[in-house]
């Protein structure tokens, strides 16, 4: 079902990219990302895959060249999975937020990712050398119940030698882009302030939790 | 058809027959356009510690890609880790973006250490020793640098018509590989030294009737010079006198 509604979607994208240049450019970004080499935070967390993050295809016609479609999709998932597995100590998808009742008791929370932003630069004259790309994701992070405890953007800029085809440095920029995103994910969400705070409300719960329990 | 350039002082002059004497012409014509071209580089190695590299250990080669408006090529970064582990006299090099993804995310651009005393603090972090131990590696090489484009000059005028084609002109252009080489020593936490590598390289194309490109590769020569001074600088103990230069 996925994979018909990507199908529909890409074509659907591909089409109104043409419409707006004489050719296109299409790059899918596919690459295989590392799990950080950090601590996992002592959470239960769900994650909340959106179909648009999922299915997420970037299409723009830039100034005197063609229209592109980048496909960051699978790339979104190849990045997101793997990190978020090692940033806490439980991971289980969920499809909804709030959390079906019969979760809440297993979850501590639940963390929304999302592409809110995507811009990209491929260079015409001679004398620039690099391809750019600029992406901004939007973490939410929700209690189980629903009410959101902080949103918090993360961006990444990633750029590459213009060597060889357009499509392949605009693939290279992306996923040094997307590389730069997981490690101020990985490194940075417990500093921030809410975030750190809901933390210590956990780590008590679950103190409080042992002391009642002994 | 590229050709490279000739050493400076050779020129190859035709003797003799008579159907050479305009080639000898063309060639005095020419021979002052190629002595222009060619290699010249410089390397300034300048090392700290008399540390060497141990049977066991390993180096990596990484790019430093913190700067908005150039980086090391990955290319050049290839041709030194390649070259480096080349020959009887190889030196284990762990391959950079392996290294990059194992200690991932801490040698990002954004978050990679800019010193020694980064490096401390990030060999802090929970696992991050015991992860650089398994890679083996000793000595973290940082290139940073560029080769670029820094004078180009002349022009060249084709023209085809019933009788034939041909071009008439000549152009030049000056390419600078300028690189520095920062090693650090990961077991004693500290920087081993520097070598700094410029290489200039002017080519040129005359053009009588077909244009012949003398192409110099700076580039190429600075991967060279690089390769073999950090060679050095890895296996001889403090004070050991600088490679051998070209040009």
């Amino acid at each position: 079902m996925r994979a018909v509604f990507r199908t529909v979607c890409r074509s659907t994208l591909t089409a109104t990219a043409a419409l707006l240049g004489a050719c296109v450019s299409s790059v899918v970004v596919d690459a295989r990302f590392p799990a950080p080499l950090i601590e996992p935070l002592p959470v239960r967390m769900g994650i909340l895959y959106d179909e648009e993050l999922k299915n997420f295809v970037h299409v723009e016609a830039l100034p005197q060249q063609s229209a592109w479609t980048i496909d960051l999709g699978d790339a979104n998932l190849a990045l997101l999975s793997p990190l978020f597995e090692r940033m806490f100590a439980e991971t289980r998808t969920v499809d909804a937020v709030p959390v079906a009742p019969a979760l809440r008791d297993t979850l501590d929370g639940v963390i929304r990712p999302r592409l809110e932003k995507f811009e990209f630069d491929v260079p015409i004259g001679e004398r620039d050398e690099f391809v750019e790309v600029w992406m901004q994701y939007q973490l939410t992070l929700y209690n189980p119940d629903g009410s959101v405890v902080t949103e918090w953007p993360v961006s990444g800029y990633g750029k590459a030698e213009l060597t060889g085809r357009r499509e392949d440095s605009v693939r290279r920029a992306a996923v040094i882009a997307m590389r730069e995103v997981g490690a101020a994910i990985s490194t940075k969400f417990a500093e921030q302030p809410d975030v750190s705070y809901w933390l210590r409300e956990r780590q008590d719960e679950a103190a409080l939790s042992a002391d009642l329990g002994s | 058809m590229k050709l490279r350039c000739p050493p400076t002082s050779a020129a190859n002059a035709p003797r003799h027959d008579g159907r050479a004497r305009s080639a000898a012409v063309l060639g005095l014509l020419i021979a002052p356009l190629l002595a222009s071209c060619g290699v010249t580089s410089r390397m300034e190695p300048y090392k700290q510690t008399d540390a060497v590299i141990d049977d066991g250990e390993r180096v990596v080669i990484l790019a430093r890609r913190h700067h908005a408006n150039h980086e090391a090529e990955q290319e050049f970064i290839n041709c030194i880790s390649d070259s480096l582990s080349k020959g009887k006299d190889g030196i284990a090099v762990h391959p950079s973006s392996e290294f990059e993804d194992k200690m991932y995310p801490w040698f990002e651009p954004s978050m990679a250490p800019l010193s020694t005393d980064d490096l401390s603090k990030l060999l802090e972090k929970p696992g991050v020793l015991e992860q650089v131990r398994e890679t083996g590696v000793r000595f973290l090489i940082w290139l940073d640098g560029s080769t670029d484009r820094v004078a180009s000059g002349g022009g060249i005028t084709c023209a085809a018509g019933v009788g034939g084609a041909g071009c008439m002109g000549l152009a030049w252009w000056e390419d600078d590989a300028r690189y520095d080489a920062t090693v650090w020593d990961i077991k004693e936490l500290s920087s081993a030294g520097t070598i700094h590598a410029d290489v200039k390289g002017r080519s040129v194309m005359p053009a009588i009737v077909i244009p012949l490109p003398f192409i110099a590769r700076p580039q190429a020569a600075a991967c060279r010079g690089l390769t073999e001074q950090i060679r050095q600088f890895l296996t001889t103990p403090e004070g050991y006198g600088a490679g051998p230069e070209e040009g």
